[in-house]
């Protein structure tokens, strides 16, 4: 850590540095528990922590909490945070990100800070509509990369609509997300292979495009930024966690096949 | 090679691989003024590597690590210019890379394996093997590609943007 200490830095009162510690670690498990890579989380919270006036803040990312102790004088506050959704939502990262810039700017006191954070993680999604659509389209762009004709891009298309319909719905209802994971997976591949019995076409294609949407690539991708960066622990568990909701997806598609008695290549 | 051939072939692969990375940024809740950025790192990465694979005859694996180098260097300079952090442009255009034709093979090989009768398997198991190998090499390849730009010009600083 390359911060210099600040010797002209007032010491904050008790008062004063749980807030600083408060509003550390809700930005630190907003962070997590949207997708962000451990590494992030702890400069942000670092940077965040410092900005408003602590002298040094230690943080502790664990799979499924975040520690974060903030010092200041001789004072010192701590405080853990259970995590236990790990989601994406990239508008949350970049909201976050930008309140960090401005807090270090020392544009932003810690009352606003705590408001921005809470306006944050109230933030809307998009359109659900739009959602289905555009991640119907995405799976059907991902057929013709994989080599499919037309009647494959529509197949997926609706394939993985109504796939993302069922993620949705499932979702709102609060089921194990890794039932989720497979129940899609059945509903992608059912859809793909009875509308390819209709129109004869090479189905493989249309199948493996339809469950593209469940495949857990920010766990993945976070997994190994985690261990290339040291942070074992955390980076092990992604790395499980998408090997875990690969294999649900597979499940998923297994079903449908063995239930309509077809194995296609 | 001629020209309006590969003309035809770049023009391809860039719109469905901007349309697949545009729709993995909605799903992953970019913000609208970001997914541009995200288009434009799908279709570069992407076009890397079927350049390379189809023009250049590298192995898939090879190619896919360079798309994702392409990748992490647009993603970081792109996250420069727009004050936002790398991972929202990188994650989403990365998933245009997924080698999501060798992990369904790889899978239809353990169904058969696990669906035989007798020991007479060997060629099952051989498709399970060869390509859940190759699916792991390829994640792999994709994910420490992506990291390369962090890892050789963000050496020292603690802070990151």
């Amino acid at each position: 850590m390359n911060d210099e200490t600040h010797p002209e830095k007032v010491p904050l009162s008790r008062e004063a540095l749980r807030e600083v510690n408060e509003i550390s670690l809700l930005a630190g498990a907003l962070l997590m528990q949207n997708g962000a890579e451990t590494a992030r989380v702890e400069e942000t919270v670092h940077r965040i922590g410092t900005a408003l006036g602590a002298n040094w803040l230690d943080i502790l990312v664990s799979p499924n909490a975040i520690i974060v102790t903030s010092s200041s004088g001789d004072e010192f506050r701590t405080r853990l945070r259970r995590v236990l959704v790990l989601g994406v939502n990239m508008r949350v990262i970049d909201e976050v990100n930008s309140l960090s810039r401005r807090i270090s700017a020392g544009d932003v006191d810690r009352h606003t800070a705590k408001e921005e954070l809470t306006r944050i993680s109230h933030l809307p999604a998009y359109n659900r509509w739009l959602i289905v659509a555009m991640v119907g389209l995405g799976c059907a762009a991902f057929s013709r990369l994989f080599g499919g004709d037309a009647i494959t891009f529509i197949i997926t298309f609706l394939a993985a609509s109504i796939a993302m319909l069922t993620r949705q719905e499932l979702s709102r209802r609060a089921f194990n997300p890794l039932l989720i994971t497979i129940v899609t997976a059945f509903v992608a591949s059912t859809v793909a292979l009875l509308m390819s019995r209709l129109n004869p076409v090479p189905t493989a294609t249309a199948l493996l495009s339809s469950v593209l949407l469940l495949i857990p690539g920010v766990h993945l991708i976070n997994a190994a930024q985690d261990i290339i960066k040291g942070h074992l622990v955390t980076g092990i568990v992604r790395g499980f966690l998408g090997a875990v909701i690969t294999a649900c997806i597979a499940l998923g598609i297994l079903l449908a096949m063995s239930l309509f008695q077809q194995a296609v290549l | 090679m001629n020209t309006p051939e590969l003309l035809g072939f770049i023009l391809n692969d860039m719109l469905w691989a901007g349309l697949a990375a545009l729709g993995f940024a909605i799903l992953f809740n970019v913000p609208a003024r970001l997914l541009p950025a995200c288009i434009v790192c799908g279709m570069v990465g992407h076009l890397t590597r079927e350049l390379l694979v189809s023009y250049a005859h590298v192995s898939l694996e090879a190619a896919t690590f360079a798309g994702a180098i392409v990748i992490g260097v647009f993603g970081s300079a792109l996250a420069h210019r727009l004050h936002a952090p790398a991972p929202i442009f990188q994650i989403a255009a990365a998933i245009t890379l997924v080698p999501g034709a060798f992990a369904y093979r790889s899978m239809l090989g353990f169904i058969r394996v696990t669906s035989m009768t007798g020991v007479s398997g060997n060629a099952a198991l051989e498709e399970a093997l060869i390509f859940s190998i190759r699916t792991a090499v390829l994640l792999g390849a994709i994910a420490i590609g992506i990291a390369v730009p962090t890892l050789l010009f963000r050496r020292k600083t603690l802070i990151q943007d």
